[in-house]
């Protein structure tokens, strides 16, 4: 049987490479030659796109800012403290990555009539700001209960939440950077703001731009590609940077058995729910609250009531939206089920390559750390394009129509978050656990699952289901790839041109419910993992 | 854990191969109006129809850049284009094929090309949207709205995509790169707001953060549906006047389309006056181009209810090959 395939991981390593290097980096290889073509860079270095790459540094370092400061304590909160209501905060982090950062803006908008680059900050920032929380929410699960115990004897409360906060600070950096990226990529969010006030762009906008003068050949896509460079080679340095502060923060801890559980907060219990109260409003409850208004929201000059608009355009989502959000589920599915595949693999590789002391040995690691994201800093029109040029071939017709085209395409540019996620949960598994398993002599394949997965079977299907969740938000693949064109992304952004506000808001709402479901079905059946 | 490994397997595998539809129409009109033309000749002919579908943020170049990037082994039959430009730009590029389809007579010569590769029906005119519930200071004309007492109350899109891109490349092209450059600036100065798009600059205007706006008809009746108290006004007629701009959806047949009969077919549908009149009644309301077509009475029309300018397309997609850079200098910075 295949699965007792021998003790050595190679054989399973190449193939997760191979399935990597087919879904995520074959797409790219035509953006990828631009680096072998020096004429094409020429165009970057104008004064004009110099000013459009600085502010576009600013916003999205601030954006990831915020992500970070709210972030970072609403899961330290809500995740291991005893506070009112922490259980069911904890399981609505997830919630602001599910809606489209696009319909958090115009919430924003909608409740503060904000607008302008300093909106699109707070927006994106807000609307990312889960990404940080999940990586420390992942990182605290596991604390050591030794050193969290002794903390709390000896020093108190407030000394065991400042031991936290360190504890989880790698995790939070590395969650603000993944932010920051994301951040920096988005053109949607800014352009509505510059819509609304002062006129503003970002560099993104350029990207897009450069890519609507292709003309179907090889030099237009590379100079796409070329001005797509400065904005990919920045956040691949912010990345690499988060590793570096990942790894020299990973040296002081050391592996346990035992982990903490949640601290009781005695007189700090009040500040600390108004605070836990405060992030989540921000996070959840204004702009779910204002989305749901949108629902329903007309002129003045509209007959009918609040509610019955709302109960018209829920029931108008419904009907119109119904096969697409079937189709983006499935496609959401194989995305995922392509990171559930391949993410244990890569993260045990990338685990071990920087689990030793030389120096080579883990700048090798980070370096493949911030490869491994490539796919992910690309801009998705290029990705989609190279994807065309990749897989439209004669003979590939079904293939190339087919659901797994996408599913493997965004599974591959998604990836990333599922491996970081995972390798940072593996490198928690006590030390011991895993030479015993190595010394009875089992077969690589079995004490990846039996060993390390079983330990980290949450984080695992998290990374998956992030994957899954991003897939499914994303427009521009959808737009370019066949099967994935039929999706709730196209049809959201599609309506939301033609000005149908109440159908948007409650499609919107719907997607977020569903996407939601199987997170709020596995949080309230889930028994916590001991490690 | 096995299961793990095996669900996902089996999910790849099963999802690998795809059913051939019998006709794939790329479609940049809104889909909540489109899909429903789709379904009707699939309804009536019993073909599959594959239909793939754009988003304004992508202002069409998305499905066009997929029809150039598929151009060696062309997926899509037909490319129905809510405007002109990018289709000229297709037929340049050699991605489309003549078809003289016999649904076209009657559709006015200026909205057909002469080579057959694309002919236009249901257009969108550009106007302007005012408030109703206020004393509104409103141009008459395109150019005035470049005037202090009017540009600061107003606002338009960027000319950096869809119709507005269009129509600045038409004014570009009859009056002078360089006088339309300049008039940008002058707008900018004097306070015109500059929005993302036409739905953009629409919403502003019906939420009270300026008096009017230059935009589409389909966005203007998306106001006025929503209960906002807006009206539409056809700017530059009267004596003098150039007249308001139509800017048709246009349809062409894919070169080397994997279906050429059902293309036909589809294109002999959607140029009908039927569709016409089934465009125009809906939220869109698409003003009609060929004479005769029952449009409802709130569709103005061409001819009786204003003055429409008439324009060379294929000079205009050349003008706007040739601006777009310049445009991107003076509003993405």
């Amino acid at each position: 049987m295949i699965f007792h395939s021998g003790r050595s991981p190679w054989p399973w390593r190449f193939l997760a490479l191979g399935a990597l290097l087919l879904a995520a980096f074959w797409p790219l290889a035509p953006l990828l030659q631009t680096l072998l073509s020096p004429q094409e860079w020429a165009s970057i270095f104008e004064p004009r796109l110099a000013g459009l790459f600085a502010q576009t540094l600013w916003m999205s370092a601030l954006s990831g800012l915020i992500a970070l400061l709210v972030g970072w304590p609403t899961a330290v909160l809500a995740s291991r403290l005893h506070l009112p209501g922490f259980g069911w905060l904890h399981f609505l982090l997830p919630l602001p990555l599910l809606l489209p950062p696009l319909l958090l803006a115009q919430a924003w908008h909608g409740l503060t009539g904000m607008d302008g680059p300093w909106a699109s900050v707070w927006s994106l920032g807000l609307a990312y700001a889960p990404l940080s929380a999940l990586f420390v929410a992942r990182a605290l699960r596991h604390q050591q209960a030794s050193a969290h115990e002794s903390t709390l004897l000896v020093a108190g409360p407030r000394f065991a939440l400042n031991e936290m906060f360190r504890v989880s600070a790698p995790a939070a950096i590395l969650g603000a950077t993944l932010a920051a990226v994301f951040a920096s990529t988005d053109f949607a969010v800014p352009d509505y703001f510059s819509s609304l006030g002062d006129k503003f762009s970002v560099y993104p906008a350029e990207v897009f731009n450069h890519w609507r003068s292709y003309q179907g050949d090889p030099a237009t896509l590379k100079q796409g590609a070329a001005v797509a460079a400065p904005l990919v080679a920045v956040s691949a340095l912010a990345l690499y940077a988060a590793f570096v502060l990942r790894d020299r923060a990973g040296a002081l801890e050391s592996n346990s058995s035992r982990i903490a559980k949640p601290m009781r907060c005695g007189s700090l219990c009040i500040p600390l729910s108004v605070a836990l109260l405060s992030f989540s409003v921000l996070l959840f409850f204004l702009p779910l609250g204002r989305i749901l208004y949108e629902t329903g929201a007309t002129g003045p000059e509209s007959q009918g009531s609040w509610a019955s608009h709302a109960t018209a355009a829920f029931s108008d989502a419904v009907q119109r939206g119904r096969s697409d959000l079937g189709h983006s589920l499935a496609l959401g599915a194989l995305a995922g089920a392509f990171a559930l595949l391949v993410a244990p693999f890569l993260a045990h590789f990338w685990l071990q390559l920087g689990g030793h002391h030389q120096p080579w040995r883990k700048r090798a690691a980070r370096l493949f750390g911030t490869l491994l994201a490539l796919p992910l800093l690309a801009p998705a029109v290029g990705t989609g394009l190279g994807a065309i040029l990749a897989f439209n071939r004669p003979g590939w017709e079904p293939f190339y129509d087919s659901l797994l085209m996408p599913g493997l395409v965004l599974g591959g540019r998604y990836l990333p978050i599922a491996v970081f996620l995972l390798a940072e949960r593996m490198s928690r598994i006590p030390q011991a656990r895993i030479e015993s398993a190595r010394l009875t002599g089992m077969p690589y394949l079995f004490r990846l699952l039996y060993v390390r997965l079983a330990t980290c079977r949450d984080a695992w299907l998290l990374g998956a289901g992030l994957v899954a969740v991003f897939a499914i938000r994303e427009l521009d693949l959808a737009v370019l790839l066949p099967a994935a064109n039929a999706s709730a992304a196209v049809r959201y952004y599609n309506a939301l041109h033609f000005a149908r506000d109440n159908f948007v808001a409650a499609f919107g709402l719907l997607i977020t419910l569903l996407l939601f479901l199987p997170v709020a079905i596995h949080a309230l059946f889930s028994k916590p993992n001991d490690a | 854990m096995k299961i793990h490994f095996l669900l996902p397997l089996l999910l790849i595998a099963f999802s690998s191969c795809a059913r051939e539809a019998d006709l794939v129409v790329y479609c940049s009109l809104d889909q909540v109006h489109s899909e429903k033309i789709l379904k009707l000749f699939a309804d009536r002919t019993g073909l599959d129809v594959m239909g793939a579908w754009d988003v304004e943020r992508n202002k069409t170049v998305g499905l066009v850049n997929r029809l150039l990037a598929e151009q060696n082994h062309p997926r899509a039959d037909v490319y129905w284009n809510n405007e002109i430009a990018h289709t000229i730009r297709l037929k340049k590029a050699g991605l489309t094929q003549p078809y003289a389809s016999p649904s076209a007579e009657g559709i006015p010569f200026g909205y057909k090309d002469a080579d057959h590769h694309w002919t236009g029906f249901a257009a969108r005119a550009r106007v302007f949207l005012q408030r109703t519930d206020k004393e509104v200071a409103l141009p008459a004309r395109v150019y005035e709205m470049a005037e202090p007492q009017f540009a600061r109350h107003g606002a338009m899109a960027a000319p950096l995509t869809g119709t507005t891109l269009t129509h600045f490349s038409a004014l570009s092209l009859n009056d002078s790169s360089t006088h339309v450059l300049t008039w940008l600036d002058k707008a900018s100065q004097s306070g015109l707001k500059i929005g993302a798009g036409n739905a953009d600059v629409m919403r502003r205007t019906c939420e009270g953060d300026v008096d009017w706006c230059l935009t589409d008809t389909d966005d203007a009746a998306a106001a006025r549906r929503n209960g906002h108290p807006v009206e539409v006004v056809f700017p530059d007629q009267g004596e003098g006047g150039r007249g308001a701009l139509l800017i048709p959806n246009t349809v062409c047949m894919i070169a080397n389309a994997p279906h050429p009969d059902a293309a036909r077919q589809f294109i002999d549908f959607v140029l009908s006056a039927e569709v016409e009149a089934l465009l125009a009644a809906s939220d869109s309301e698409q003003i009609p181009l060929r004479p005769g077509v029952d449009a409802p009475d709130y569709v103005k029309l061409p001819g009786r209810d204003f003055h429409a300018t008439t324009v060379n397309w294929e000079a205009v997609a050349n003008e706007l090959d040739q601006r777009f850079p310049d445009f991107q200098k003076q509003f993405v910075k």
